[in-house]
């Protein structure tokens, strides 16, 4: 670790316990002792902040917190949101080398001889002020495009999964390197003690068409302490592994052995000298709070009716996309820092005609609610919300495309579209084009390491700073790369 | 966590800005910033000017030629030479770039956002006019036997670690922390050394024992103990990236754990390092080799396999042997080379071509990088007698199966068979599939295809069908035996060696020059002898004039006591690694190390009986103030336990951990589901019963996309790591509070307790778990509040039968019936707040 921070910890650590270096101060340990989880309120976050490098951020933050939606297995950008008219009297007609330039594809269709164009299965239409084409399959979305900021010139160098999701979230497509809510979480700390700072949740369509696997590096912290890993909060039963108390421990038996224990290792303390005693006092009366702070969480009694009826029908089912938006929701207002939603069905080589529909279905509600919720509680303005793939689809088809109960779209890494709302975007704005078959960028080309500086600047980080020493050299999550797309801020 | 004293001073210093002190000049910096460097002493290069020219100049002027800029190179004395005048510094370029007030000729430039501090301009300043000393960077340069320097207190001195450290400690006016308590002695040797705390007879034996020998004894023992291999091999699993499946997509298992448990016999027994390298390295090279020395291979096998479907076969056997380069590296030469797969290093004086070079070396196996299986060739089978009888039995029941089928089926299908016709009347309504499968002799189908025949021509042929259907199970029961053999997947060498390219930027697809084998120029060369293989390479690895070795290796052997190495970064003994704390007691520890016929048991020994190891871990506020992290070692190693450690702590002090060694990896408590939820149901854990569920942590199943949810601060098992962090988080202490192995192990230590307890009365009982948890006697303090907790709990669970009935029933082991549930819930969660003492998760 920077000894910088380690210096700072320490002297944290200290002012925390009072000046008297001989451990705690008794008065700090009552206060200490009793208080209960209290809990962040919206009036409460970004004033108080816990941990974080001192020289960060290092400059104005335009986003506090962060909600990214990955969409695992990539979905289509061409039957979404990218229109190409021209297209649909080019069916069945094959793709001019010119465009796809035998460029490398996945190993399923490339060998496949011809590459017949397969014009979006989906109608367009525009949408609000700012007339963003949107396709029928997500009426949801297109209702508040004019909060939204569209990237359509996204492309990465991964072709499978995988690969280009560790690229997309930690700048490296092999495992190892910090995420991008690590990088967030150790630079800037969290607006809460009583929550990790960096949580992830994970659904999948109900019909489990393809077998995405959630790898845990995906949101691993790499060099970094551990502490700064996502913590992945369950689809069912305790959100949180290990935050019930075990059967015949009640609250009261547990909060008595608490006082016990912090007294007999403030003793230790004042024997030892050891300020880690001192830590660990203090992170054992956070896993007292974070047991309240969890169930309090996750209890959906206090949302009006008609807030979880506009996050669709799933929303009550712990483990869906539905529920885990709103989840998404909650966590930020109580100060997460960052928060990662993966969602998984989008893979749609063979079954793009039936499967693809269900998938916009299952997720153009929750998303579209969680942006008009957090814009109608004041959140939207300092909370980035990204949607993305880890690729696109091919705009030709694979398999046969005279059968159309079968058809569908192999990975795409030249060009695709993401979408981004509120921290510090343009809302409305529509950025970068692809070619007249959405398979090249054809102007203002954002590459994944683009993304990730753009972010980092939307929280107030100079990507090129936020940098960690291991292994004899200073990393960074854009590695050697990266520009900042300014063209993309309100 | 890495500190060099550059950045030391840099934070001390910013510090002293901070808290509003006047800069009174670099002298006094220096007193406050580095404990480690002597007042008015000569600026060091290697420690204190090379660490600011690697961090702020070799990104454009260092070893890579591709970046290099205005074609100025610095990490070389004859680079700096050109802007370098020794002694004066007024005249030299260099300090005339980074001093300048001119942003257009400032170094480094702004845009690089790099900027050296005052202080490093000064030192830099100091270098030049103190004649600009230039030296080889100590990693590579052979490590002498330095002998001890002369010490005042020399009774303290039990040996030649103590004289170094001494040395040091009386030169920097400290004076070593008295011995630590006999009690905390033997809990921190035995935890140390065994991975387990000491029983509560071996506490009393040893307090009784008051001959000067009775701890050089207690450490003969614990090295002597099977339990040392046991705690032994957990670094080396995480070093070698040992897990019990592929990782990736489908993450198929794989049978790895008898090379684990070659490692485990390997350490017990002793093997000298060099061997134990050799061996792992290249034991398929050897002449002869035993099936043991093959399985040692398996080493280098241990990396994860991608099955993911888009993926190109050349593609991942590529990225394996990247793999295996870079864990060879990582381990024994303790050098990053992964950035030179792509460009020359650009710190380190190592090429992208001799990293090819390196990579050569691994890249000569017959391994095909397509498969999805974990236990894909060359594999070494270890089939027990019965196995093989039995697997023999169905290969004979198969083959007259299949011959009894290939004669029925040569008169059903006769010209089919023959080959002669494709339709002939037999096959009359038979659909094309069917046809198809019957084309292969019986005995080449497979399973499924030998089922979907056995189910068509169940009504039509009833006979044949059945004798299909009986083939069937016959071929399925082989395959089931067969799949529990276990397969070690290990190293093999191509008799025509595969031909090794520089790969661009590396790309598998993209080959450049073709190399042949070879180490990088700044090491050794290897003996002209020497075969060009991996056997060559393990050999020149151990060659008593290598640098790195054992230096790498003693350094990894303090980690494990100290908790920290005499170099921090472990993993980077390279120009930006830190350099070490004690030079001198390094190299000695390194030759020391290859004279012993690089004993590693000895070394241990020798670690644990200095009296450096011995010392209390108590913090002074001075010592605090002035060393925080002890490096200097005025005082013992004090940290939380590595969280297998404490897990196994527990089960042993409830009396119901396992001291079966080896075998096939266990399945214990996990919160059900885990699997499930990151697998999307394609796995499911299904929990062992009885002693498995508290086996030794090193046994758990590991997956690797789903590691085991009760470790913490654990490598993932993904890449090589040899360094672990320790960090301290409120999901730790939910761990050890509510994980169902940790809240039975308190209630089974309570019974333990009513057991072991001299008398019946609270006090009795509470001093007892508190032994058994601490091997010391509580203080008044101490007793009088857990009894006053027990009086309370007792209350409560009175109070609350059914709670106190619940508590008793986690965890599967039956409970203590006779016992009053009431007494006994109270002490079992007084043992799970006794389990989770500051104390007793430390190793004091």
């Amino acid at each position: 670790m920077d000894p910088r921070i380690e210096y700072d910890r320490h002297v944290t650590r200290r002012e925390f316990f009072g000046r008297s270096v001989l451990g705690v101060g008794t008065a700090a340990l009552s206060t200490l002792l009793s208080r209960e989880a209290a809990f962040a309120s919206p009036a409460r976050i970004g004033q108080t902040r816990f941990g974080g490098l001192p020289s960060l951020p290092h400059f104005a933050p335009k986003a506090k917190r962060v909600i990214y939606l990955l969409h695992n297995g990539a979905p289509p950008h061409l039957d979404m949101f990218d229109y190409k008219p021209g297209m649909k009297k080019l069916f069945g007609t094959a793709l001019p080398e010119s465009v796809h330039r035998n460029q490398r594809l996945s190993t399923m269709t490339a060998s496949q001889s011809k590459k017949l164009v397969l014009p979006s299965i989906a109608e367009f239409k525009r949408y609000g002020q700012c007339g963003a084409w949107v396709s029928d399959f997500l009426p949801h979305t297109a209702s508040v495009v004019d909060d939204l900021c569209f990237v359509k010139s996204m492309h990465t160098t991964q072709v499978n999964h995988a690969p280009a999701i560790t690229f997309f979230l930690t700048g490296a497509e092999m495992p190892g390197r910090p995420s991008i809510g690590a990088w967030a979480t150790y630079g800037l700390g969290s607006e809460t003690e009583d929550l990790p700072g960096f949580v992830v949740m994970t659904s999948r369509d109900k019909e489990a068409s393809c077998g995405q696997i959630f790898y845990d590096f995906y949101w691993g912290s790499g060099f970094l302490p551990s502490k700064f890993q996502g913590v992945r909060f369950r689809g069912s039963g305790d959100p949180v592994l290990y935050v019930s108390n075990p059967d015949g421990i009640s609250r009261s038996v547990r909060r008595g052995l608490l006082d016990d224990l912090a007294k007999l290792n403030a003793a230790k303390q004042r024997e030892f000298g050891d300020p880690e005693i001192a830590t660990r006092i203090a992170q054992y009366e956070m896993a007292f709070r974070m047991q309240a702070s969890v169930p309090e969480l996750t209890d959906l009694e206090s949302e009006p009716q008609h807030v979880l009826e506009s996050y669709g029908p799933d929303v009550n089912r712990q483990g869906s996309f539905a529920y885990n938006c709103l989840m998404a929701r909650r966590l930020v207002e109580r100060g997460v820092r960052y928060v990662q939603l993966f969602h998984a069905g989008w893979d749609h080589h063979r079954n793009l005609s039936t499967q693809f529909e269900i998938q916009c279905r299952d997720t153009d509600q929750p998303a579209a609610a969680l942006v008009k919720d957090l814009k109608q509680r004041g959140l939207l303005e300092d909370t980035l919300v990204i949607w993305s793939g880890e690729f696109g689809r091919t705009p030709f088809c694979q398999g046969d495309i005279k059968n159309r109960s079968r058809w569908g779209r192999d990975h795409h890494p030249y060009a695709f579209t993401m979408w981004m709302a509120g921290g510090g975007v343009r809302p409305g704005l529509t950025y970068g084009e692809s070619d007249d078959f959405a398979y090249n960028v054809a102007k203002d080309p954002v590459g994944v390491h683009d993304f990730q500086a753009t972010l980092l600047y939307l929280l107030g980080i100079d990507h090129e700073q936020l940098t960690y020493k291991f292994q004899g050299r200073q990393f960074r999550l854009t590695d050697v790369h990266g520009e900042v797309v300014r063209d993309l801020f309100a | 966590m890495r500190v060099s004293s550059a950045d030391e001073r840099a934070t001390m210093n910013s510090h002293l800005q901070r808290v509003g002190r006047m800069r009174i000049g670099v002298s006094l910096v220096v007193i406050f910033a580095c404990p480690f460097t002597s007042l008015w002493s000569e600026v060091d290069f290697e420690r204190e000017i090379r660490p600011i020219l690697t961090d702020n100049c070799y990104a454009c002027h260092g070893p890579d030629e591709n970046t290099r800029e205005s074609g100025l190179r610095l990490d070389t004395e004859n680079g700096a030479a050109s802007v370098v005048i020794p002694g004066k510094s007024a005249e030299s370029e260099l300090i005339a770039r980074v001093s300048t007030g001119d942003p257009d000729t400032l170094m480094p430039p702004l845009e690089s956002k790099k900027k050296l501090t005052p202080q490093q301009v000064d030192l830099l300043t100091r270098w030049v006019d103190e004649g600009a000393s230039w030296a080889e960077h100590w990693a590579f340069r052979t490590p002498l036997r330095p002998a001890p320097p002369e010490v005042e207190a020399r009774d303290w001195v039990r040996n030649e670690i103590d004289a170094f450290v001494l040395g040091r400690l009386e030169a920097e006016g400290l004076l070593p922390s008295d011995s630590a308590r006999k009690e905390t002695l033997l809990r921190r040797v035995t935890l140390d050394l065994t991975g387990l705390p000491p029983t509560l007879e071996e506490v009393d034996a040893f307090l009784a024992d008051e001959s000067p020998r009775a701890y050089e004894k207690t450490v003969d023992r614990l090295l002597a103990s099977p339990r040392y291999g046991e705690r032994m091999v957990w670094e080396w699993l995480e070093a070698a990236r040992y897990a019990d499946s592929n990782g990736y997509q489908g993450d198929s298992e794989r049978t790895m754990w008898p090379w684990r448990d070659w490692v485990i016999d390997a350490m017990n027994h002793d093997i000298p390092f060099d061997q134990f390298t050799i061996e792992q390295l290249a034991g398929d090279l050897l002449p002869n080799p035993t099936r043991n020395q093959r399985i040692a291979t398996g080493f280098n096998r241990n990396h994860m396999i991608n099955g993911e479907g888009g993926r190109i076969p050349e593609e991942n056997r590529v990225e394996y042997v990247f793999d295996q380069t870079e864990t060879f590296s990582s381990v024994w030469l303790g050098l990053t080379v992964g950035c030179a797969r792509c460009h020359d290093h650009k710190f380190d004086p190592l090429t992208q071509r001799e990293y090819y070079q390196l990579f050569s070396f691994f890249n000569n196996t017959p391994v095909n990088g397509g498969g999805r299986s974990g236990r894909q060739d060359p594999v070494v089978e270890l089939k027990t007698p019965e196995e093989e009888d039995s697997l023999n039995a169905f290969d004979v029941r198969r083959e007259q199966e299949a011959a009894a089928l290939a004669e029925i089926e040569k008169k059903l299908f006769p010209k089919l068979i023959d080959g002669s016709a494709e339709d002939d009347a037999s096959l009359k309504g038979l659909p094309k599939d069917i046809v198809e499968e019957l084309k292969q002799p019986p005995g080449k189908r497979r399973l499924r295809d030998v089922r979907k025949l056995a189910v068509f021509f169940k009504e039509r042929d009833p006979d044949y069908g059945g004798k299909l259907d009986k083939f069937g199970r016959t071929i399925e029961a082989y395959e089931k035996l067969n799949e529990a053999v276990p397969r070690v997947m290990v190293m093999e060498e191509l008799s025509t060696p595969r031909d090794t390219f520089i790969l661009t930027r590396g790309a598998y697809n993209k080959p450049a020059d073709k190399i042949v084998s070879g180490l990088p120029a700044v090491l050794p060369p290897m003996p002209d002898n020497a075969p060009a293989n991996r056997l060559g390479l393990a050999r020149w690895l151990v060659d008593e004039s290598h640098p790195l070795t054992s230096r790498v290796i003693v350094n990894r052997f303090w980690q494990l006591f100290f908790g920290v190495g005499l170099v921090k970064t472990a993993e980077d003994f390279g120009v930006q690694g830190e350099k070490p704390i004690y030079p001198l007691l390094l190299d000695w520890l390194a030759t020391e190390f290859m004279r012993s016929g690089w004993n590693v048991k000895r070394m241990h020994r020798l670690i644990v009986m200095s009296a450096t190891y011995r010392q209390s871990s108590k913090m002074t506020d001075a010592l605090r103030e002035r060393d925080p992290e002890n490096r200097l070692l005025a005082r013992g190693p004090r940290y939380r336990l590595p969280s297998f450690m404490i897990r196994d702590q527990s089960l042993a002090l409830s009396g119901l951990s396992v001291s079966k060694l080896g075998g096939p990896p266990v399945r214990p408590y996990q919160p059900p589901g885990i699997w499930e939820e990151a697998t999307f149901g394609k796995k499911s854990y299904k929990q062992d019963h009885g002693e498995n569920l508290y086996r030794r942590s090193l046994y758990i199943f590991w997956r690797r996309i789903v590691g085991p949810t009760m470790f913490f601060d654990v490598s993932p098992r993904q890449v090589c790591t040899v360094r672990m962090l320790r960090t301290n988080t409120p999901l730790h202490a939910l761990i050890t509070l509510n994980d169902v192995t940790y809240v039975e192990a308190a209630r089974v230590m309570a019974e333990r307790v009513f057991t072991l307890a001299e008398k019946g009365t609270s006090e009795s009982r509470v001093e007892t778990a508190f032994r058994l948890a601490t091997a010391r006697r509580p203080t008044d303090f101490e007793r009088s509040t857990l009894v006053s907790r027990f009086v309370k709990l007792v209350e409560a669970y009175r109070a609350n039968e059914n709670e106190a009935l619940q508590l008793l029933s986690v965890g599967e082991s039956p409970r203590q019936e006779a016992l009053d549930p009431v007494e006994h819930a109270a002490m079992a969660a007084l043992c799970s707040l006794i389990l989770n003492l500051d104390e007793v998760i430390t190793k004091e």
